[in-house]
């Protein structure tokens, strides 16, 4: 095992909201046991499935958020049996992540300040939308609800000429749950590091509601600072004031986004060139474009919005990769917008080593799926196992008695 | 006052801009000692940033710089300067973690890439916040954080279908490379205790955008399904799971939304009851999620003619009541001044700012029984606590602080 969390035990009663959080600890070479329901996490039916083939070992969305995982079914509400198992089994665990409704875990005999009664250096993290506490505690909520209510929503959209009457838009890839997650894997390191020190665990109340209202940037300083409300735009940040486009459409159909053009004298003696060799900005000699202030976006200046609008021009005239490439080399930080998949052409990812192949029902060749975050150089992330087929490891569970299941040796 | 997690840590921090900032907010939220390194004639742009209170920024007068440098110490130290460069070595000896985001092969040129950082201290945890990593073959081009969550496919799923993509309205990558690296950190921090050993963690920005979109790319490389493809990106409706309805209504007012999500037939019949079952409601076309699906513009005209005769809170009110998922779309206005849960949490903190007096951020989550995180100081003013941390963190006498300032170095 390698990872910087080899060794630690982790109990993970959780579904969508909370199986992220399970994975970035799983992925960081902790042993994480899924305890699903009978008929398993709701997570398993979330599409895509393998060949648009419903079941519960064939949701990708299943496969990527539970990578590293063990599953065990046991029967929590039913049976008086499995919640004396699940009681042993965090008696030697190290954390449990929850993600059920405030006192739901009480109200079947399994509070988690029980648990800790009876094991003081379990950590218990409880994921819900609100946090345990607050008048909204009980509402319900899903990743969409999560991410109106804390804030990024109503910061991205359109401008109203380029989709007159657009709402506020929410980002797909269930952002809400990743971002609390990240949140929730932090309060469980912080009291992990404080139990390195001290032997004691503790609980941990990880709100959605509130990763996200601390998840949208300059629009809360804006608010506290200055009283004003930024207001949402196409493809660029939302702003106090409107401001001049970033997104433009190239040749071949796809889109780039330019934050800032030469910057910096240095780079901006070496753009002319390019664009005039292709005809472009051929006014850009003028010395009203020669202070870096001038070109700055974002600031109101008319030779910035001169030279958008001409940096328009240039990229219709031009394939994404030639403007992308072309810049980059000139030290300038424009990307092409890329949909998820097409990540998968960059070689330079895959120097990296970031895609690694996964298998599971239903498919004879391992398909590529997004790695590590991060790469550690002493301890790597490492796609140790595939997701667990439901109920994989129940019987490894049950024939261990209430201690920890050891890992057979795969 | 309660122990903090993460007291005891100290942390040399080179960070600038946003990502690196962030990182280290997240570490001195929870009690680390994070020390910025700065220097007057190369000050990090966010110190100039908007919002700014007054006319004419300051370096410590930035909202926004505030707002993700709480809790921090700074320092100036002109790290070109041999001396200066001696006590930059000083420092990163008495740290556990030196964090930097700058460009790719910017430390090594300082001399201060991972084995010589390695040689100052063997267990140093070293943490990099690079668009590209220090890898790979474009490993010098460069991101900020609209850039990098175009390139990892953020931007493009974040629209309405035949649109341009609307993308983030703010750098949601810069937010997320920074938990990312704060994740890795305390994950290393963690490891060294258990076993002595430091290490390099290298985070591309980008990469860990990708890694927010796994079932996106597994869908191109299981099923050869593009993102790129007619309807998509599905607005606010559901892609995964199909479920309707699923959308944002305007409700009553200016530009207000009320985002709401019906996962199943029985939160559909609350839906329903909730609105006090209008008619239509009852037809075989909107009985069944799959028939709702087929009908989704009508259905979705439908909810949208309900919610307009209320104030978006109105309706959330009334849906939460009887068991809707249903949230306003809040601007950071409404979390301030008409969110109550935030407000019973206790999310809102003033603290004293050295030049700004009193100012209010945002708290610190999770919460933590025992050991919580908190909100202690403003984000210090440039250089304040360059004395304090020579003096106690270096061994520094006044006398050899004084003289090192007279030759320039601590500016």
């Amino acid at each position: 095992m390698s990872g910087p969390l080899a060794g630690l035990r982790v109990l993970e009663l959780c579904d969508e909201p909370g199986q992220f959080a399970g994975k970035l600890i799983a992925d960081l070479g902790a042993d994480v046991l899924k305890i699903e329901p009978p008929g398993g996490s709701t997570a398993r039916t979330v599409g895509p499935f393998v060949k648009d083939r419903p079941g519960p070992d064939r949701s990708l969305n299943f496969w990527y958020h539970n990578t590293n995982k063990r599953s065990a079914v046991l029967d929590l509400e039913g049976s008086e049996d499995d919640r004396a198992l699940l009681r042993s089994l965090a008696a030697c665990a190290d954390v449990l992540i929850e993600d059920r409704a405030p006192g739901a875990l009480a109200t079947i005999g399994l509070a988690p300040d029980a648990l800790r009664a009876a094991n003081p250096a379990l950590i218990v993290c409880s994921i819900t939308p609100f946090g345990q506490t607050g008048p909204w505690a009980n509402w319900k909520s899903s990743d969409m609800v999560g991410l109106a209510l804390g804030g990024p929503m109503m910061m991205n959209g359109y401008d109203p000429e380029d989709a007159p009457g657009a709402p506020p838009i929410r980002g797909h890839g269930d952002q809400g749950y990743n971002t609390t997650g990240q949140f929730a894997v932090h309060g469980i390191l912080a009291a992990l590091i404080h139990r390195d020190r001290t032997g004691e665990g503790q609980l941990i109340d990880c709100s959605m509601h509130e990763a996200l209202a601390c998840t949208t940037e300059v629009g809360m300083p804006y608010w506290l600072y200055a009283r004003q409300d930024v207001v949402r735009q196409t493809g660029r940040h939302a702003a106090a004031q409107r401001t001049e486009p970033w997104l433009f459409r190239a040749k071949d159909g796809r889109h780039l986004i330019l934050y800032g053009v030469g910057r910096d004298n240095e780079s901006w003696k070496r753009l002319k060139p390019w664009w005039q060799a292709h005809g472009f900005g051929m006014q850009f000699d003028e010395p009203r474009f020669d202070t870096p202030l001038a070109r700055q976006p974002g600031r109101g200046s008319p030779e910035a919005a001169e030279i958008m609008a001409e940096m328009g021009r240039f990229i219709a005239a031009t394939d994404a990769d030639e403007v992308y490439r072309g810049g980059q080399e000139r030290d300038q930080a424009w990307g092409i917008v890329r949909a998820p998949d097409e990540t998968l052409q960059d070689p330079h990812f895959h120097d990296r080593g970031h895609f690694v192949p996964v298998t599971g029902e239903g498919i004879d060749e391992p398909a590529l799926m997004p790695g590590a975050p991060y790469i550690f150089s002493a301890t790597p992330w490492e796609l140790r196992l595939p997701a667990p087929r439901l109920g994989e490891h129940t019987a490894a569970v049950r024939a261990a008695g209430g201690a920890w299941p050891e890992i057979e040796p795969s | 006052m309660p122990e903090l997690p993460l007291s005891g840590i100290r942390v040399c921090d080179l960070t600038w801009i946003i990502a690196g900032p962030t990182a280290t907010r997240v570490l001195a939220d929870f009690g680390a000692e994070v020390i910025r390194v700065e220097h007057g004639q190369a000050a990090d742009a966010v110190r100039f940033g908007r919002p700014i209170v007054g006319d004419r920024p300051t370096m410590n007068n930035s909202g926004f710089w505030n707002y993700i440098n709480r809790n921090k110490k700074s320092i100036l130290l002109n790290a070109r300067h041999p001396m200066g460069g001696d006590l930059l070595r000083k420092l990163i000896a008495a740290s556990d973690v030196v964090v930097e985001n700058f460009s790719s092969g910017i430390m090594a040129s300082w001399g201060l890439d991972y084995p010589q950082l390695r040689e100052i201290r063997p267990d140093i945890i070293y943490c990099s916040v690079s668009g590209f990593g220090h890898s790979g073959r474009d490993k010098a081009f460069t991101t900020w954080g609209p850039t990098a969550q175009a390139l990892c496919g953020l931007t493009f799923t974040s629209g309405l279908p035949g649109y341009p993509p609307a993308g983030w309205g703010y750098s949601y990558m810069d937010h997320t490379a920074g938990y990312s690296a704060a994740v890795a950190i305390m994950a290393a921090i963690h490891h060294r205790n258990r076993t002595g050993e430091g290490q390099h963690i290298d985070i591309s920005q980008i990469e860990a955008g990708i890694v927010l979109n796994g079932p996106a790319v597994l869908d191109f490389t299981v099923n050869g399904r593009s993102w790129r493809r007619a309807g998509m990106p599905p607005g606010n409706r559901a892609w995964e799971p199909r479920v309707a309805p699923h959308n944002t209504y305007p409700c009553a007012g200016e530009d207000s939304w009320l985002a709401i999500a019906v996962m199943n037939d029985a939160e559909w019949r609350a839906l329903v009851m909730a609105m006090d079952e209008p008619p239509w409601a009852a037809e075989a076309r909107f009985a069944t999620n799959e028939a709702r699906l087929a009908n989704e513009d009508e259905l979705d005209e439908r909810i949208a003619a309900w919610t307009s005769e209320f104030t978006g809170y109105e309706a959330m009110e009334l849906l939460q009541a009887a068991g809707v998922r249903a949230g306003v779309c809040q601007r950071a206005s409404d979390k301030f001044e008409r969110d109550p849960q935030l407000d019973a949490r206790d999310w809102w903190h003033e603290v004293e700012h050295g030049e700004l007096g009193p100012i209010t951020y945002d708290g610190v989550l999770p919460k933590l029984s025992a050991t919580p995180g908190s909100v202690r100081a403003a984000g210090p003013l440039i250089g304040q606590d360059t004395f304090s941390v020579l003096h106690d963190v270096l061994g520094m006498t006044p006398e050899e602080i004084a003289a090192t300032e007279a030759m320039g170095v601590l500016m």
